[in-house]
């Protein structure tokens, strides 16, 4: 039997965003598989160059769809270390919910995105309803529902009042309230484990090769979380776990995801707590008009741990009102493109798409 | 002539009826995925839209297979029995293995028109088909096999006739109809076996090329293969009565596999020959040693 080329994506059911892989396949086997990214690039890096530094906060977002708000805490973080600002505490605790916010946001809708490679629809629905509940929170927190633009050097654009925190605590016990149906439906299913267990394996040595971060190398057994590993915010004052697995396959990186849940629950619930009372949330980063603001010459390097892994701005600044040069570290660039092309071959058609699902590839961190 | 009066009646029950209860599956599916989900009478809209748009052939021979598949499928729902001998539009053509070629028509047709359509997908997903009726087919001919030897009968309206004296074959021959049911699951493409058309593998399979009233017309095949497939299941083992019981019984099967599916995820294509050769071919034999034995209830 010949070879035959086919298109998996940018248009295609599997695929979760403008990415496309072109695999070449022998029967149901693929030999080899090319990544094409492109579909999206907007040049990001390159269009921050000429925007002021606040006008960035509208366009950075857009890197990251599932979860926006880690491009922000990135960039301001950035920011605040090259002009030493001391952002007021309970700015801080009001990031990590918002982050914590973020990440089961991403997290419910990667459990409902392997829902669909694999036809279990219902997680899909599951996890989307779920997340709406967030999005609300968000909503009523920023004001947008998907971009929401709020996280802003030196601190946040608006107080979290007493009625967002009491929405905070009740969203917190429903999400809770669902993950025994979440487990029942979805990780007890012997069908999905003869589907996941044991597919896709990345091992360790093949992880740290290509510098996966997130559920990849923490499914090898490696505890390698940003929030434990370099505490950036207030996590050192919170009590979490990092759950790890050693069977480094699909169905335990699933899993993680599903087991990180309950673990940000833990996090939000001790930030409402820890949260000390005040009007106070930003400071400007220069005097002046907004648009006018200038950061002192430097440059650093600010990383958090996204719901995907390691992720990371580098920003330089020549003491201007514009950003030298912004690199953007994107958490699934590793797997997104390295890995479809190394690991991809011997799998099989079914596979490609769960391989996006439980590595979380999103294009925009690929072509940004 | 009344043949032809109530062939022509049981096309209309299997286009408005089957359709209606394909709304009804989303509404329940929605339901349970915790969704609104759209009105009963979504399917019509669909069909009729995809009716009303320019389609765009690829090749004679697609064109082709599409209306041999949908031929086929008409001409198999068309002698389907209701329920009863009366219900039955051609008494004499009944025969089982009538309506399993007949209703092969329709499915080749479907093959051979997908793969003429040239896309690899389509190609994938109508080999994914045809194994899948190698799975599924074998349990259910052999159970088959069993009830036609029990009753000495290939026909379904004596077949039915005979379930009002004996019993129902659901409770005559449990086993069986539990392997019958499952091999149902598959014939209707639910989840875990809806492999053929599994979007996010290979984008739909068959369906990857078709374009408005090609769409249309393969959705009322799908609509008269239901009809037949679950007719077929209800006249075999849920026993006879009037044409309202007949529907009756065809709601609650269709309901049952409409629930089954939706908490399932689908199985790779192998899973799936392995499953339907392993324990249901297994009960199958089982079923028909004890039709030999006559250990029937």
């Amino acid at each position: 039997m010949g070879e035959v080329k086919l298109f998996f994506g940018p248009n295609h059911p599997g695929m979760h965003g403008n990415f496309s892989v072109h695999m070449y396949v022998e029967g149901d086997i693929v030999k080899r598989a090319r990544p094409l990214p492109g579909f999206l690039h907007r040049g990001f890096e390159k269009l921050m160059e000429r925007r002021y530094w606040l006008s960035n906060l509208a366009l950075i977002p857009r890197i990251c769809v599932p979860e926006p708000d880690i491009n922000e805490a990135c960039y301001a973080m950035g920011i605040e270390k090259i002009a030493k600002l001391d952002v007021p505490e309970r700015a801080q605790w009001i990031r990590m919910i918002v982050l914590e916010l973020a990440r089961m946001a991403n997290h419910l809708s990667a459990i409902g995105g392997v829902g669909g490679p694999i036809g279990l629809y219902t997680a899909s629905h599951w996890g989307t309803a779920d997340r709406d509940r967030i999005l609300d929170i968000f909503e009523a927190l920023t004001g947008a529902r998907v971009y929401h633009m709020y996280i802003i050097p030196g601190g946040v654009r608006k107080n979290m009042t007493p009625q967002i925190e009491e929405m905070i605590w009740k969203v917190m016990d429903y999400i809770e309230s669902r993950l025994d149906d979440y487990e029942n439906l979805i990780f007890k299913n012997r069908i999905l484990h003869s589907r996941l267990k044991g597919r896709l394996v990345l091992t360790r040595e093949q992880a740290l090769e290509m510098g996966v971060t997130g559920v990849g190398i923490r499914a090898t057994g490696v505890e390698y979380d940003i929030r434990k590993v370099d505490p950036y915010l207030f996590y050192d004052k919170v009590e979490f776990e990092v759950p790890t697995a050693t069977d480094a396959d699909a169905f335990s990186r699933v899993y993680l995801k599903f087991k990180e849940l309950s673990q940000s629950i833990k996090i939000i619930r001790q930030a409402l707590e820890k949260m000390p009372q005040s009007d106070k949330v930003n400071v400007p980063i220069s005097k002046g008009s907004a648009l006018r603001h200038v950061v002192p010459k430097g440059m650093a390097y600010a990383h958090i741990e996204s719901a995907r892994g390691e992720f990371g701005f580098f920003v330089v600044s020549d003491g201007k009102n514009k950003p030298y040069r912004v690199a953007v570290r994107g958490a699934s660039y590793p797997q997104g493109l390295y890995g479809i092309e190394k690991y991809l071959p011997g799998t099989r058609i079914e596979d490609v798409a769960l391989w996006l699902a439980t590595m979380d590839v999103c294009a925009p961190e690929i072509d940004r | 002539m009344t043949a032809v009066y109530k062939a022509i009646l049981n096309l209309v029950i299997a286009f408005f009826f089957v359709i209606s209860l394909e709304g009804i599956a989303r509404k329940i599916t929605a339901r349970i995925q915790r969704r609104i989900g759209p009105p009963w009478y979504q399917n019509f809209i669909d069909i009729f839209k995809a009716l009303s748009k320019h389609p765009f052939s690829n090749g004679w021979i697609f064109d082709f297979g599409v209306l041999m598949a949908l031929g086929g499928a008409i001409a198999t729902a068309a002698i389907i029995p209701m329920g009863s001998t009366f219900w039955t539009p051609f008494p004499n053509t009944d025969n089982f293995f009538v309506i399993m070629y007949l209703f092969a028509v329709g499915s080749l047709g479907m093959a051979m028109g997908m793969v003429g359509s040239g896309s690899p997908w389509s190609a994938i997903g109508v080999s994914r088909a045809l194994t899948q009726m190698l799975g599924y087919e074998l349990p259910y001919l052999v159970v088959m096999s069993s009830v036609m030897y029990m009753y000495k009968t290939s026909s379904i309206h004596l077949l039915i006739e005979k379930q009002a004296t004996n019993g129902w074959n659901l409770y005559v021959m449990p086993i069986g109809a539990i392997v019958a049911f499952i091999s149902l699951i598959g014939m209707l493409g639910k989840k875990p076996f809806d492999i053929a058309v599994a979007p996010a593998e290979i984008a739909s399979g068959p369906m990857a090329e078709l374009s408005g009233k090609y769409m249309g017309l393969l959705q009322i095949m799908h609509a008269f293969s239901i009809f037949v497939e679950v007719g077929l299941f209800v006249d075999l083992f849920l026993g006879g009565g009037s044409l309202g019981w007949f529907l009756v019984k065809f709601i609650v099967v269709w309901v049952l596999a409409t629930l089954i599916s939706s908490v399932l995820p689908r199985f790779r294509i192998e899973q799936m020959l392995k499953f339907y050769w392993g324990v249901p071919l297994g009960l199958a034999f089982l079923n028909a040693l004890f039709v030999l034995l006559g250990w029937t209830f």
